[in-house]
């Protein structure tokens, strides 16, 4: 097809927009047109690397073999890739029915974020970038193996954004990149803008309560999770990266283990795995304890525990949900605080929560008391998905155990674990104890 | 040996500590008790031994993948339905003894309805899993309660209030002739091993099993029966002990926990034994639901398509389960149990017959494969 | 996995109608309960209702620091049977009575005196809400005065009575602790019999005095303790671990404090159906107090005399044990757990043979110093 042609219909694909610039520079027997969309394109690049140089060489063939030996440079493979790549923000040359594309798009999202959800007292803060080719190169620069590979894909019919497969060749389980692979293809979404998506749209489950990947922000996490032998999928624009297979023991160990000595990360280890059970049983446990058997607990503290529900005029279920509803509203809405206000919710969410609530015998001490430390525990997670899944779960036992007591507590606590071992994270069990002779290349996994 | 096999035999000796073992074992105390549980524990070894070598000589295979191999249709469908119904019962009778416990004890008010619809329905959702995953349930719930349940137990020897003269007593006792009933209660601790029927599946590695680990399981066996059944002695006293309905929860009972948030220490012991009985009943009708799945074939009932398959012999369970709740009291419980494993010491020992022929079946097919 | 899916909306259609089960099973809260704190049983004056029976019920307060007074309320009944009295006191009390926290029955004397320890033991028994490890005591003159008694000092976080038996509490020689399962299995066994702590209160009435025991045995009148008595027991059972310990012995008057003890018996039977029973008693310690100075050099002659001293009363406590027949050290047992069930006596020659039994007793005394001062 003629380059005349191809112009034609190129504006034709751009008629509705009237950012396309189309430029014919003519000189001294050379001839180019360059076609781009003006709010893509870095100028400066644009005139340091084409129109000073168009000027200064001699012939059209010189100018053919210096645009061909730029770096930016791409080869042309389709009409339908040069509307894409114009899109994105490549510009188009076209010399004597020669197309060339380079690539001077301006990428103003390259800037590395700080760790902002996931951070650390050690190790390095920052966090990946926006843009996904930023975002390559901090994961290449960590990971120095030739066996890095990584595969695109072009996801979200309307937005389409660029999708990103990395993972290391030697380590990788073939048949989960496969897997991956397929249900990717599968994903027809309109628009793809996070990896979070993908994560519900490549499982396919969709009541799922527990994450089946693990999202994160930073690199070094990452390089832990290529090393383990997991894929990793980063999205254009997001700044965070989703990883699979997944092991529940995943998402309690926090990067902080490995800068810290043996003893004091066995130490934290333990304290998260007290905080989960604490956050996930003790609602449960009060209502159990005050309305079914109050004689588990010694004569002092059930005195106490009687002693302070006096005039409370609800009944401990009622209460525990409550002040739980409170505690729960509270949370979500100090993520959308405007900074100007932030102060006085914490004060009186505190009021409210703490004293006032004693105060009038709505609630009682003990249940103030619980609801802090729950709310605390929750948050020693380190990955915050599993923070959610657990809130849930504690409304579902708290409801169990009013309903059936201290038995339907613990019972519901079995068939919880019954359930998560029963969960399958594309192919690998979800909750399975590894002892080290069995797996040896899923230690790596448990970083 | 792997450590799941381990799993399997551990569950099945420490489930009974609760349930009718030691009510059985202490109303014949004075009657024999002490020189059967010295025989179980060889008998049970030996049997332990016989079936593990079986099992190793074809690992990854369950009984029933053997047994279609080796016998004719019209013997191995009705055999294994016969072994259905023995799992179910097993587990069906530890489940009535722990409803019982739990509405005695915990919640007294409830009706017995709702705690049996509790139970049933967590164990339901267990029943369906893989085989593996069974496995791994377990070693995660047993790492949860085992320590504590070790802790009670090492409470209880270190304890100033047992009297180790009773204990001394009971076992002066020893010159007896066996009993029947108290040696098939005893047996019954070491029939764990025949839950690899179907856990076969899972062993696809050739394993080993040799006199050291023949040799940890008799240590672990003796151990556990010489606490089954002398400890209650040694805290309730030796003459009155058969008029304890449940000696363990009236020992558990005894002991004290001073400084520790919850003083009864019953409670303590209740709640995670509760969790080691979930486990038993969980692996009995497991394996009972695998063996029906042999008989009929459960994937091919559909409707409206459906797999209603599965759900039919679990509306069995629960139907049945109901109605034995109903119409059981703890006396007729006691004695169904007494019969129930008297017909165990006669029905296993048989099966290592069927073994030897399956054996020689095997190999002749092996060799004709050969040539 | 279309199992999964299945279930995961069956589990709202069978949550929802669960939670309308709310309404009817079991929920009952914690304010809706009131916990009985200790349970005294006398004989009452009625003839067709023998049991007396009074239950120390817990008032509870929202703040200890605010009202450090402790409450309580009573309520008694008189009644043929206790389940009887004890439903008759349910429609007493407005709200629930919580039998699971009481940790305290005390018998009235006369209670016991006319042998009825079996059937008082039947009921706390059979009821499972009752705690195998509550204490059991004797109430002089009568189990309601001491239950009703608030003696000074008492915080109403814990009862004071309940400090006497704990091992938190004090830990007093002279007392006897004794648990419902212990009482138990010593009235079934033959070759032990139980014994119980006496607390009376004293003459102002403003604290308890715990330091005389009750051994009972079948067919037989309870036998009192002497205080010293009651301290030997404890020292030879080892319940007590400290023990002071005083010697008048050749003008010599002093105290000495045991903080280690070790009692060994053996129960041997010789020929005749006679039984021959040694004891062996290690003390050590070091002296606390003195009537006249003590110098360290004659530590020896002191443990000598301390040796003599003790002889003399371990041997009056037997004889006073052996002659009148009980036995709540346990030398039944002793001889039952040494010897085969079908070789030994019966249990009407073994009260034969105890009445008439050949004590020998040695004192290993080990004084370590004198104190302080000499």
């Amino acid at each position: 097809m003629s380059s005349f042609e191809t112009i034609i219909w190129i504006n034709e694909q751009f008629k509705d927009t009237n950012e396309l610039v189309q430029k014919n520079l003519e000189y001294e027997n050379k001839h180019i047109v360059l076609i781009y969309i003006k709010s893509l394109t870095n100028f400066e690049m644009l005139q340091n690397l084409i129109i000073k140089p168009f000027f200064e060489m001699q012939t059209e063939q010189q100018f053919n073999i210096y645009l061909q030996a730029l770096p930016q440079f791409q080869e042309v493979e389709s009409k339908e890739q040069l509307v894409l790549e114009i899109m994105n923000g490549n510009i188009l040359v076209i010399i004597q029915n020669e197309y060339y594309l380079l690539d001077i798009r301006v990428s103003n999202n390259d800037k590395v974020n700080s760790t902002y959800v996931e951070t650390t007292i050690h190790g390095s803060q920052l966090a990946l970038s926006d843009n996904l080719e930023t975002n390559l190169n901090i994961i290449r620069s960590n990971y120095h193996q030739s066996s890095l590979s990584i595969e695109y894909f072009v996801k979200g019919e309307v937005n389409k954004h660029k999708v990103a497969i990395i993972y290391d060749k030697e380590k990788v389980k073939s048949d989960v990149l496969d897997s991956i692979r397929k249900r990717l293809k599968k994903v027809d979404k309109q628009i793809i803008t996070s990896t979070t998506q993908l994560n519900n749209f490549i499982n396919d489950k969709r009541f799922s309560l527990f994450p089946q990947m693990i999202i994160t922000e930073r690199p070094d996490r990452i390089v832990y999770n290529l090393a383990g032998g997991k894929v990793v999928l980063l999205v254009d624009g997001n700044p965070q990266s989703v990883a699979a297979p997944v092991v529940f023991f995943d998402f309690m160990t926090s990067m902080e283990d490995n800068y810290h000595t043996v003893l004091i990360s066995l130490f934290l280890k333990i304290l998260r795995y007290a905080g989960l059970f604490l956050s996930l049983l003790l609602p449960a446990l009060y209502v159990g304890v005050t309305s079914f058997t109050p004689e588990v607990f010694r004569t002092e503290l059930a005195l106490t525990v009687a002693g302070s529900r006096v005039g409370v005029p609800f009944s401990s279920f009622i209460e525990v949900l409550f002040m739980l509803f409170f505690m729960e509203l509270l949370l979500e809405a100090s993520i959308r605080l405007p900074k100007a206000v932030s102060a006085t919710a914490t004060t009186v969410g505190g009021l409210i929560l703490g004293t006032a609530v004693t105060e009038a015998s709505l609630a009682s001490n003990i249940m103030v008391i619980i609801v802090s430390a729950v709310a605390i525990s929750t948050f020693v997670i380190p990955v915050n998905e599993m923070a959610f899944s657990i809130r849930v779960v504690r409304l579902v036992l708290i409801l169990i155990t009013s309903v059936f007591g201290l038995a339907g507590l613990v019972l519901g606590f079995f068939v919880l674990i019954t359930y998560l071992v029963n969960l399958d994270s594309f192919g690998e069990p979800y909750l399975k104890l590894y002892t080290a002779s069995k797996n040896k290349e899923s230690s790596g996994e448990k970083a | 040996m792997s450590r799941y096999y381990y799993y399997l035999i551990l569950i099945n000796m420490v489930a009974n500590i609760i349930a009718s073992v030691p009510t059985i074992l202490l109303q014949y105390h004075k009657d024999g008790s002490v020189s059967s549980m010295a025989l179980a524990v060889v008998t049970g070894t030996i049997l332990v031994t016989i079936y593990t070598r079986f099992f190793n000589a074809f690992p990854g295979m369950t009984l029933p993948d053997l047994l279609m191999k080796t016998t004719s249709k019209w013997f191995y469908k009705p055999f294994i339905f016969f072994l259905a119904l023995m799992w179910f019962v097993a587990g069906l009778i530890t489940l009535v003894t722990f409803i019982f416990l739990l509405v005695r004890y915990l919640t007294p008010e409830m009706p017995v309805f709702q705690i049996s619809l509790l139970l049933i329905f967590s164990i339901i959702f267990g029943c369906f899993m893989k085989t593996e995953r069974v496995l791994y349930t377990i070693e995660l719930i047993l790492l949860i309660t085992f320590p504590l349940i070790l802790f009670i137990f090492y409470k209880a020897y270190t304890s100033k209030s047992i009297e180790w003269d009773f204990v001394k007593e009971a076992a002066l006792y020893v010159n007896q002739l066996p009993n029947v009933n108290s040696f098939a209660s005893c047996f019954f601790l070491f029939l764990g091993v025949a839950n690899l029927f179907i856990f076969n599946r899972f062993f696809t590695k050739k394993q080993n099993f040799k006199w050291m680990h023949i040799a940890f399981i008799g240590i672990i066996s003796t151990l556990t029966l010489f606490t089954t059944y002398f400890i209650p002695i040694g805290f309730n006293g030796f003459e009155n002990i058969d008029d304890l309905v449940y000696p363990w929860i009236t020992t558990s009972d005894s002991l004290r926990m001073e400084f520790f948030m919850i003083e009864r220490v019953l409670f303590v012991f209740l709640l995670f034994y509760l969790g080691i009985a979930f486990l038993s009943i969980l692996i009995h009708w497991h394996v009972s639901i695998e063996f029906l799945k042999y008989v009929f074939k459960l994937e091919e009932i559909k409707f409206r398509g459906f797999n209603l398959g599965k759900y039919i012999p679990i509306l069995f369970f629960i139907a049945v389960s109901l109605l034995f709740v109903r119409v059981m009291n703890e006396y007729k419980l006691f004695r169904i149990s007494i019969y129930f494993y008297n017909t165990l010491i006669i029905f296993f020992p048989l099966l290592i017959i069927l073994f030897f022929y399956i054996k020689r079946s095997m190999k002749n097919a092996d060799k004709a494969k050969q040539n | 996995m279309p199992i999964k899916q299945s279930k995961t909306r069956l589990i709202p259609l069978i949550l929802v109608p669960l939670i309308f089960l709310l309404s009817g099973c079991e929920f009952k809260d914690i304010d809706k309960d009131v916990f009985v704190s200790m349970m005294a049983i006398d004989l009452s004056d009625d003839e067709d209702k023998p049991y007396k029976i009074t239950l120390k019920l817990y008032v509870p307060t929202s703040s200890f620091k605010q009202s450090p007074e402790p409450e309580y309320s009573y309520i008694t009944q008189s009644g043929e049977t206790f389940s009887e009295a004890i439903r008759l006191l349910e429609s007493y009390s407005d709200k629930e009575l919580e039998f699971g926290h009481s940790k305290l029955i005390v018998i009235g004397e006369e209670l016991l005196k006319e042998n009825k320890s079996k059937e008082i033991l039947d009921f706390l028994l059979r009821r499972p809400d009752i705690q195998m490890i509550s204490w059991l005591a004797v109430g002089r003159p009568s189990a309601e005065e001491i239950v009703k008694m608030l003696p000074q000092g008492e915080n109403a976080a814990y009862p004071a009575l309940f400090n006497y038996f704990d091992d938190i509490g004090t830990e007093s020689q002279y007392i006897v602790t004794t648990y419902l399962f212990d009482f138990r299995r010593r009235i079934g066994e033959n070759g032990i019999d139980p014994i119980l702590p006496i607390i009376e209160i004293n003459k102002n009435k403003s604290h308890f005095e715990i330091n005389k025991s009750l051994v009972l045995a079948d067919k037989k009148e309870p036998h009192e303790l002497s205080t010293v008595f009651t301290g030997i027991f404890n020292m030879l059972s080892g319940n007590a671990e400290t023990a002071d310990l005083i010697i008048k012995e050749d003008g010599h008057y002093f105290i000495a404090k045991i903080d280690s003890m070790n009692t060994k018996y053996k129960v041997t039977v010789q020929d005749n159906n006679r039984i021959k029973i040694d004891i062996e008693v290690s003390l050590i310690g070091f002296i606390s107090e003195s009537q006249h100075p003590l110098e360290t050099q004659n530590l020896s002659y002191y443990n000598q005399l301390f040796e003599k001293y003790e002889k003399k009363i371990l041997k009056d406590f037997f004889n006073e044990m052996t002659d009148k027949g009980y036995d709540p050290i346990g030398f039944g047992i002793d001889y039952k757990s040494r010897t085969l069930h079908n070789t030994r006596m019966s249990n009407e020659e073994w009260d034969e043979a105890y009445k008439n039994a050949e004590i020998n007793v040695t004192v290993i005394p080990k004084l370590k110093s004198t104190g302080t001062i000499q």
